[in-house]
């Protein structure tokens, strides 16, 4: 198995700085939607809708790095990056970061790092979105809502957490296949 | 205090009080870091930032647990103020601690291995070319008549072909210059890690540990 060397560090780290970079960009997006939705008692739906963006750094820095822990530490990079840049949750933000990496690293163990394809990134979605939404329950009290609107969270994120983290990841990723720059 | 055991220190808090439901706790743990900051001569500014966007957020969110959910009135109590400790000890360390010095400090006294150190550091010094190569990037497609979003697959190819190239020359550099992935270093800098650190360190999560536990509401 390939091992961490002083080039992937530098790759993983300048990925993750691109990529807290666009998480701390689209902060104020967040707000203004939460602010849209939560006279209505929505304003978990906001968090929900955006989570893909946030939880992107994951999948990509596995795809591109394909070395164990390459997810983890790309999303948990992202989270320092935010936090630094200004993001204002501050130590959540690194427990978040490490949990979501850990959560799209989960579907590349389950493929044992061997294939990148459709598969690798359904199941890393599912993991995301299962371990993320574990966490929500207990940090934002997500356990106290009714089941209907649980579902609900839970699905919107679901489709979020593929279309950023799955489909968006899949189409960079042929883009590099194309330009000969990663292997299929 | 030392950046690595600050560090340590308020994770594991943060990671305990999203556990436990105690309000008193979680007051107690926001009164100290707002002090810690005003000792520090944290800007008000962004003070009052620390203050409105939670409150924002943390309002939002019990609103919206009181109108879809069946919570008790101290378990909303309990998340409203949770949101205010993550924010404001999270505040407190990010606005009293250098990146450079946490690195050196991880290195140091936290026995990361060299190589993620200055990798990371020779990555953070290059976030201004970061910055500028997504400008780039998307003025080179308006050029062309082509807008670049956030999820446009082309924006995010581009630059991690940059990346790629980057990350290449800086470690070509890195090696030319005598780094040796491994070896033994020595440092012109060091991060003292001293037994008022640990003191400091243990002190504070016992006395949570204390908090949480002896049944305060």
């Amino acid at each position: 198995m390939k091992r961490w060397h002083i080039r992937d560090i530098i790759l993983v780290t300048i990925i993750a700085i691109f990529m807290g970079v666009i998480f701390w960009a689209i902060g104020p997006v967040y707000t203004i939607l939460a602010a849209a939705l939560a006279p209505f008692g929505l304003q978990p739906l906001a968090n929900e809708l955006l989570l893909g963006i946030w939880v992107m750094a994951g999948p990509l820095a596995g795809f591109v790095i394909r070395i164990p822990g390459a997810a983890t530490l790309g999303e948990l990079l992202g989270a320092v990056v935010e936090m630094f840049l200004g993001g204002i949750w501050g130590a959540s933000t690194l427990i978040s970061g490490v949990l979501q990496g850990f959560g799209s690293e989960l579907g590349f163990i389950f493929t044992g790092y061997k294939r990148y394809g459709w598969f690798t990134l359904a199941m890393s979605t599912l993991t995301t979105t299962i371990v993320t939404f574990a966490w929500d329950l207990i940090r934002n009290g997500y356990a106290a809502y009714h089941l209907p609107f649980l579902l609900l969270l839970f699905c919107v994120r679901l489709l979020s957490v593929f279309v950023f983290g799955g489909v968006l990841t899949k189409l960079i990723n042929n883009l590099l296949v194309r330009a000969h720059v990663l292997k299929d | 205090m030392n950046p690595s055991l600050k560090l340590a220190l308020i994770t594991l808090i943060a990671l305990e009080v999203s556990f436990v439901q105690v309000w008193t706790v979680n007051v107690v743990l926001i009164v100290v870091s707002l002090l810690l900051m005003l000792i520090n001569r944290v800007p008000w500014r962004r003070l009052l930032l620390l203050t409105i966007v939670p409150l924002f957020f943390a309002s939002a969110l019990v609103w919206s647990l009181m109108l879809r959910g069946d919570a008790s009135t101290h378990f909303l109590i309990v998340i409203f103020t949770r949101m205010f400790v993550y924010v404001y000890m999270g505040g407190w360390f990010t606005l009293t601690t250098k990146p450079l010095w946490l690195t050196r400090s991880l290195e140091q006294n936290a026995k990361l291995p060299s190589k993620f150190a200055y990798g990371f550091l020779a990555a953070f010094n290059l976030m201004p070319k970061i910055q500028a190569e997504v400008s780039t990037v998307r003025a080179a497609a308006l050029m062309r008549g082509e807008v670049l979003h956030v999820w446009s697959p082309r924006l995010y190819f581009k630059v991690i072909l940059a990346a790629m190239n980057w990350s290449d020359q800086l470690a070509a550099a890195m090696t030319s210059h005598g780094f040796v992935e491994g070896a033994p270093r020595t440092h012109s800098l060091t991060v003292p890690l001293v037994a008022r650190d640990w003191w400091l360190f243990c002190g504070s999560l016992v006395l949570v540990q204390v908090g949480l536990f002896i049944g305060l509401p």
